[in-house]
């Protein structure tokens, strides 16, 4: 069967300059097996998981969150090309600061009381899905001596069918930093340009927001009935 | 064919973005028996990973796949966190057996995604809520072979409550799980 050759697009498992992923990823190949119905199948969100205000991380505060505002626009597609349509896309993300409100989060920066970083949204008819944010902060980790994750948005996408399930980062055009993330990094380079934004000025606000572009693809006609 | 986007580790920072409000009780539209897979997720020298995201998806005890919500939430998925001691729970029915488009049979089994922090990509497997003699038909079961991997993938039923099934995962080394590429 002719397929896209994933392992060429996919991290490994196993990237050793990302220290967890050296207890973390199995030893043993992975057992090839064709997707069984039920996970051609999948989750059915209904239409009020969602509420309209949270594809605008913007407007949870009582006033506007520190930081770039910026407006990012994209669809998500199947290898064919087709529209995922009406499927659960979750958010989240640092602060402008490169602060997470999370409790394991020990970066000594600023948490920002009028930004949560967490979103979610329905794709439309056509795939599409329109994100209101602020652009988030690199930070420090520990995982090698001076390094610093390079600014990123974490996606969640269940697309129509189980086997479509993704997680994954989104990047910004231009960052030096990511060239030291090992994260970013592991990705074979022919797939790292996939995870990086565009700048698309037009989809910004004028003198408000600037605008990003970003489509994203899930996995196709191999995994899910052609048309889902 | 345009190429897929690439996965990219979950990372630390999840848990309040992505768990729901009782994930770990999965919803169904009929109602029936209870049961509750539980069990710990080890990683490469045993020690607890306390920081995966644990989902599962699975047919109904009649083997059919849930296709509706109850309003809130989407019927027969599962999503929760382990805790400080790698365990999870996921409280919900017993799947029934199904059939897959050349008529072969599925064993009653629930799938599961494993996300977490060091995982570029998500763990995928299948873990079956019946013992060996029961799934050496199923077509994962099949594609194993090897009775001592296959185990690894058998949720054992609790003797003293038989409404539990205890699954632990080791994702690396002595006793790791076999994980699947669909």
């Amino acid at each position: 069967m002719a397929e896209t050759p994933v392992a060429d697009i996919h991290p490994p498992y196993l990237y050793p300059d990302y220290n967890s992923t050296r207890l973390r990823a199995p030893s043993q190949p992975l057992v090839r097996v064709a997707p069984s119905p039920l996970e051609t199948a999948g989750p059915a969100f209904p239409k009020q998981f969602v509420k309209d205000s949270e594809a605008d991380l913007t407007t949870w505060g009582r006033s506007a969150p520190l930081g770039e505002k910026m407006v990012l626009v994209g669809r998500v597609l199947d290898e064919g090309g087709r529209p995922v349509r009406r499927s659960l896309v979750e958010v989240w993300q640092a602060n402008a600061s490169g602060k997470y409100p999370h409790p394991v989060d020990d970066h000594d920066a600023p948490l920002d009381p009028n930004f949560l970083g967490k979103g979610q949204l329905l794709t439309d008819d056509e795939g599409r899905y329109r994100l209101v944010t602020v652009k988030p902060g690199a930070y420090p980790w520990q995982n090698h001596a001076f390094g610093w994750r390079p600014a990123h948005i974490h996606f969640s996408l269940f697309g129509n069918a189980y086997a479509q399930r993704l997680i994954t980062q989104m990047f910004f055009p231009g960052d030096p930093l990511l060239a030291i993330d090992p994260i970013f990094q592991s990705v074979p380079e022919a797939g790292r340009s996939l995870l990086i934004a565009v700048l698309d000025l037009e989809h910004g606000i004028e003198g408000v927001a600037l605008g990003y572009r970003w489509d994203m693809v899930l996995r196709g006609p191999r995994a899910t009935p052609m048309g889902v | 064919m345009a190429k897929p986007t690439p996965s990219q580790t979950v990372g630390p920072f999840f848990a309040r973005e992505l768990l729901w409000k009782d994930g770990g009780t999965v919803l169904f539209a009929g109602r029936g028996e209870r049961i509750t897979l539980t069990g710990c997720v080890f990683d490469g020298v045993g020690a607890p990973i306390f920081d995966a995201l644990f989902e599962t998806w699975q047919a109904d005890p009649a083997g059919t796949f849930p296709s509706g919500d109850d309003g809130a939430r989407p019927y027969g998925y599962g999503r929760v966190s382990t805790d400080r001691d790698g365990r999870y729970a996921i409280e919900t029915m017993m799947p029934g057996p199904f059939k897959g488009p050349g008529g072969e049979t599925y064993a009653p089994q629930i799938s599961v995604s494993i996300f977490a922090r060091g995982l570029l990509k998500a763990l995928r497997t299948r873990v079956f809520l019946a013992p060996l003699d029961a799934i050496k038909d199923d077509p994962l079961a099949r594609a194993i072979g090897d009775t001592t991997r296959l185990r690894t993938l058998i949720a054992a039923r609790d003797p003293r409550d038989p409404k539990i099934y205890r699954w632990d995962v080791r994702l690396r080394g002595a006793g790791e799980a076999v994980f699947i590429e669909l």
